[in-house]
Parts: C-alpha cells; structure tokens; sequence
C-alpha cells in the first residue's frame, strides 16, 4: 500500500511539474531563450491567486479565469518591451545570451518587488479540500493534489490541441523550427514570439494556482521549483511539450518512489544523476529532435 | 543585488568605524578613578536577516537596564550607571569578530553580551577570552560554545542537545503517566547543520532510553514535496514522530501529515520552526495536540514572567519571546555579579560571575536557580515543553509539562486523538 500511494502521489506532483516545465519548453522551443523568470512568474500567480483568495474569497481555481489572461498579459508585455530590444540588438550576434541574463535579470527583480510589496511571509490558501484526502483503506491521495493533477492534464491536452490544430499553433510551431522561413512565409515573427512567452508565462501561472491549495507562496518560491522543471524539460527534450509531461512525470514518480527506499536527500541526488545520464547519453532528450512536433 | 547593498553597507560601515576611531582616540584616556558609569558591550545583529530577534534582544536589554538603573545602579560601584553599547554583527562571523575587538580595545568595555547567532558567537568569544573580558551569551545554543575551556565565557542558554534530553525525558514521563508505552521513533529532520546536530542528540538520549529509532529521514528544507517522506512514516507507523525543521518545511509536514492521516502518539517538534507564528497561519487546527519545546513561554507558570511580559507588551507593544527573556535575565546575571565584584577588574567581574547563584528576584521568569558550573555554563537551563491547542477558536501554545510549570488547570493531551476533530 505504501508504495502504491506513493506511486499515486508521484504521478499527481508529476502532473504539476509537468504542467510548470512546459511553459519553460515552449519559450524555448520557440525563442530558444531559457528563460529564468519562469520561477518568479509561477510566484507571482501564486500570491495573486492568495490574495484573491485571502481578500474576494474567490476559490484559486475560478481565480484561473482572471489569472491566466493577467499572466499572458505580463508574459505578453514583458517579451514587448523587455526581451524584444535586447532580440533585436542581438540579431546577428551568434550566441546570443543578452535575452537569458536579461530573465535572471527580471527574475530577480519581481522576486524582489513581491518581497517588499508582500513581504516575506509564507502563504496558503486554505481552501476546503486543502488538507483532505480520499481514504481507501489504508491507500490516501491527497485531494488538492488530485485537482492540480486533472487541471495539469486538461490544459496539458488544450494546450497541445491549440499548437497541432489551430493557424496560430502551426506559425509558432514554424516559428520554432525555422525563424528565417517562418518570417519568408509571412508570419509576424515578433508578434509569435510575445504570444509564445505569454502563453508560457500563463502556463507558468496556471501550475502557480494549482499549488497554491497545498504548498506556501513565498518571494524565492520558484527557486524550489524551476531546477526541477529545468531538470525536466532536458529529460523530455528541449522544446517538446508532451516530454515536459513524460519528464515531470518521471521525476515525480522518482522522487515519490524512490523516496520510500533512501532518505528523501538522496532522491534529490538521484534526480540530478538521471539529469546528467540524460544529458550524456541522449542529449536530445526523450521526445527531442530538433525538428519534431 | 543583495551583494551590491551588502558593499555599500560594508563601506558606510568603514566610513563610521574610521569616524568612530578617530572619536575614540580623542576622547579616551579617563579610566581611573571613581566609577560614574560601568561600559557594556552588546554583540547583536541588527540588520540583515536575524535583524527583528537582534532588535527585541535589543530592547529586552534596555528595558531591565533602565530598571537597574533607576533602581540606583551598581550600589557597590557608588551608584555606577550601567550604560549599554550595541554593536551590528549583521549575522556575520567575522563582523562579530572585529566588533567584539573594537568594543574591547576602543569602548574599554566592562564586559560583553550576545551573539544571538552560535555562529558568531564562536569566534566572538574567542577575541573576548584572549583580552580577558568576560562574555555572557543569553541565547546562543551550540552545544560547543562552554566545551572548549574558556574561563571568562558563560552561557545562559541551554545546550542545543539539552533540548533532545528533555524531549525525551518528556516521552518516557508521558509513557509512563499514561500507561502507553513508547518503543519506536521516527526522527524526521531538515538536512542542514541544525538537523543533524539535532540527530545527534536524539540518538544519544533515545539510545539511553532504550528506544528504538526505526527511521532517520533528512530532507532539504526547501523541498517541494514532503509526501514521500510522511508516507514512509506513515508505513512504519512508530510510536513517536520527533521534528526538527524551518517554518515552511514545519507546516509542509503537519499539512501532510494531516492529509494521510498519520497516527503516532505524539508529534514532537523542536522549536524552531515550530515555534514561528506563521506556522500557526499556515496549518491551522492541522498543528492541534503537537508538542513543542522552548525554555519560555507568555503563559510559563513562573514568578514574575506574567509582570515582566507585560511590561514588555506595554513599552513596545508586542510580547516577549525566550530569546527576549534571556537576554533581559542576563542582564541582571551581570548587575548581581557586579554588585559583589565592586570593581571594574575584569578578573573580580569573571570570578563573581562563576560564583552566581541567583535563587530570587525577576531572573525567576527564567529559572528558579541561576549557577554556572566550571566551563561557564548554566546548570539546568529550564526547558518546558507546550502543546498547540485551539482556544476560543484560535490556537495557542500552552505550557504543559513539566507539570509545576503548567499553565495552571492544564494537561497534556495523549496519546495523539487523531486528525477527525
């Protein structure tokens, strides 16, 4: 029972993990930029969803409907009229890396905006189903961990349907595989890209709300997750949305597992040693090739 | 950005040093004669992280001086005012270091208190021993600080592992009050210095107890999710749950616990974390029936801390904390010991001060009996241990065991009720 509820619980954090590394995929799959304010977004929408909640009463989960378009618009303008510019400036530079010290640049600015606006408290919203448990015999899963794992799954699949299915999706998808003939056939290039990171600053936001039933908002919360989604997004391939799933889910499925054979620090150990296997013996990561999507 | 502020500070921080020793110089010079006020030196860290326990400290501090002092002084020193000198270590070691040297060769101070933090407190210490100027530490824990032969250092604080000590002298007392007996242990601990040192004190004392540790689970404090290691617990379902963690790791495992519904005893905490009021905020009724331990408490059944908290509560509009009370102890350890040194010498300062023994007057709000035995440490520093209960719909900490130092009507729960409350 205990390594089935763990299994369980894996899966569920998977889910979430999944759900953050897939923002960070998306903008890198599309601006090859890395970017490291994706943490600070996720602990933006956090505090944001907690305060709703804390002052409107309003569940995390309908807080979503202002959330979500509130962080495409932050991702949106920030891509505008801070990451554009220094795109620019760059253009024919080969390696260009103004655009990723520019996001730890960003990163630590909001983190330390939100310290002195809100402070340094830690914070929940305790909602209902925070603390409560499905109980099935001696097998428990953890409800709120339940609802960000369906959540996680169902804008995972929305997700994936707007980049396969719809013209938008397919000028991104072009976009990130070949930004020269993406711009050749028409396509606005500058205008995918900010959609492109508003939608991962979105996503980044959505995996915010989720947690926020069951873990602490705090100004270096998305210090304790984005290694993680890091770790997950080269496990699941550079730029592959459905390896940011996989990958999450791996990892969750480690870290619950494993933990239940060695103490929860060697866990962190060994998930940094499947990191480096990966990045050694497939480079490319599960479902990554340059090309696919 | 952090490193770029900590350098201006650093040099603001030359630039007063400079200011303060060309001062010093010009001003110095007048130690002879008759004592009108008695120099003390107080190591704090007053920015940076540890800034607000550095500030109450601060205040605790001033607050039982102006008391002496209006009281008349050092009597024996014709009256001689006390007058308290700060310095900022900012949490750090080696700012401690250059402090403690500038206090005792610019400010010829008296004596020395501090350092908050065993960290800075280590080496501070060491500077005081070598020019001979007696070092009293309210708070710091590191069970080293009295182990290494110093003669002019005492501590008022208990050791660290005295807090595992009595945590499990707790369990054995509850075992046996109760008729359930206690055979196994789970330690669950953050994995930083604190927590393994915690390790080692529980191992020594449950291993002389005769209980069985039937897990030892480290985790990193910044982990971001503690299921794995509650579900573990949970599968070995052992008698007792021992902690030792921060704040949001403290609420993560109580919410976790909740959530699967694990069982034990008794859940033991070991301050710290637990002892942080946003832990309340952040588990509500969840932190119902665990245990905690400190060495004081607002509701502590001892003489005077009722008058004293709320004179506190008065003058700075929030209540004290065991750092606060034993920096404000402290500070009449030294008035006693002067008043029987009647001098400024160093060496009549450290011999009064090994040969304390306060039985009565306000330092009972910390212990009944204030002696320090040969390596200057306290004898018996007095640990309780309290229990989360919801009051009136709000939780609180109440002081139970040991028993005479209850809050009065009442009792420790246990065996743990369980989570459907």
């Amino acid at each position: 029972m205990g390594v089935l509820s763990s299994i369980i619980n894996g899966i569920l954090m998977g889910g979430v993990y999944g759900l953050l590394a897939m923002g960070l995929t998306l903008i890198f799959g599309i601006m090859k930029i890395i970017n490291f304010a994706h943490g600070a977004f996720l602990m933006v929408a956090m505090i944001l969803s907690y305060w709703l909640w804390k002052i409107m009463g309003l569940d995390p989960y309908l807080s979503i409907i202002i959330i979500a378009p509130l962080m495409f618009l932050l991702g949106y303008l920030t891509q505008r009229f801070t990451i554009k510019p220094v795109l620019d400036a760059e253009k024919d530079v080969r390696e260009p890396i103004g655009a990723l010290l520019l996001t730890a640049g960003l990163a630590v600015a909001i983190e330390n905006f939100i310290l002195m606006v809100f402070g340094a408290d830690y914070l929940m919203a305790k909602t209902a189903y925070s603390g409560a448990s499905i109980n099935i015999s001696s097998l428990s899963i953890s409800v709120p961990r339940l609802y960000a794992f369906v959540t996680s799954l169902v804008v995972a699949f929305l997700f994936y349907q707007f980049l396969i299915k719809t013209e938008l999706g397919r000028a991104m998808r072009a976009t990130g595989q070949d930004r020269g003939v993406a711009l050749l056939m028409g396509i606005n290039v500058s205008k995918v890209y900010s959609i492109a990171f508003g939608i991962g600053t979105a996503l980044a936001g959505l995996a915010g709300i989720v947690l926020i039933p069951f873990y602490y908002a705090h100004p270096s919360v998305g210090a304790v997750f984005i290694t993680k989604a890091f770790i997950i997004v080269v496990l699941g391939g550079l730029g592959s949305v459905h390896g940011a799933l996989v990958g999450g889910l791996i990892i969750g499925l480690i870290e619950s597992v494993a933990a239940q054979y060695m103490t929860a620090t060697w866990t962190a150990i060994l998930i940094y040693f499947a990191f480096l296997a990966f990045l050694l013996l497939k480079p490319s990561g599960l479902f990554g090739s340059r090309y696919e999507w | 950005m952090f490193i770029k502020r900590n350098y201006k500070i650093f040099l603001l921080c030359i630039t007063v040093l400079l200011v303060m020793l060309i001062a010093g110089c010009s001003g110095g010079g007048k130690s002879s004669g008759e004592v009108k006020e008695i120099k003390i030196g107080n190591i704090l860290p007053l920015s940076g992280s540890a800034a607000p326990v550095g500030k109450i400290g601060q205040q605790a501090r001033d607050m039982a001086v102006e008391e002496i002092n209006a009281a008349g002084g050092i009597k024996s020193l014709g009256g001689a005012k006390i007058k308290m000198i700060y310095a900022d270590s900012k949490g750090d070691p080696a700012t401690g270091v250059a402090e403690a040297e500038r206090l005792i060769t610019q400010e010829r101070v008296a004596l020395i208190t501090g350092a908050y933090q065993s960290g800075v407190t280590l080496p501070a210490t060491e500077v005081a021993e070598r020019y001979k100027v007696p070092f009293v530490c309210p708070v710091p824990s590191e069970d080293v600080i009295t182990e290494r032969g110093f003669k002019y250092v005492f501590r008022l604080a208990e050791k660290t592992t005295w807090r595992n000590r009595e945590q499990v002298r707790f369990i054995q007392d509850m075992a046996k009050k109760f008729g359930t007996p206690v055979k196994t242990v789970a330690l669950i601990y953050e994995n930083t210095a604190w927590g393994q040192g915690a390790v080692k004190g529980w191992e020594k004392y449950l291993k002389e107890a005769g209980l069985k540790i039937v897990l030892k689970e480290p985790y990193p404090a910044n982990s971001s999710d503690l299921t794995p290691v509650v579900l573990k617990v949970k599968q070995l379902k052992p008698d007792v749950i021992m902690m030792c963690s921060y704040v949001s790791d403290a609420a993560l495992l109580t919410n976790t616990f909740a959530e699967h519904k694990v069982k034990p005893l008794a859940f033991i905490g070991t301050s710290g974390g637990f002892a942080d009021p946003v832990y309340f905020k952040t588990t509500g009724d969840n932190s119902e029936y665990f245990f905690d331990i400190s060495t004081w408490e607002p509701d502590v059944n001892r003489p005077f801390s009722k008058e004293v908290n709320e004179k506190f509560k008065q003058k700075y509009g929030y209540p004290m904390n065991a750092e606060a009370v034993k920096a404000y102890t402290a500070m009449y350890v030294i008035k006693d010991a002067l008043e029987r040194a009647g001098s400024l010498d160093p060496e009549a300062i450290r011999k009064a001060l090994a040969e304390t023994k306060l039985t009565s007057g306000v330092t009972q709000m910390y212990a009944s009996e204030i002696i320090f035995d040969e390596s200057g440490q306290m004898v018996n520093a007095p640990l309780i241990i309290s229990q989360f209960r919801k009051i009136n719909g709000k939780m609180e900490r109440v002081t139970v065991w040991p028993e005479k130092e209850a809050r009065p009507g009442w009792k420790p729960v246990w065996p743990f009720p369980g989570w459907d409350k």
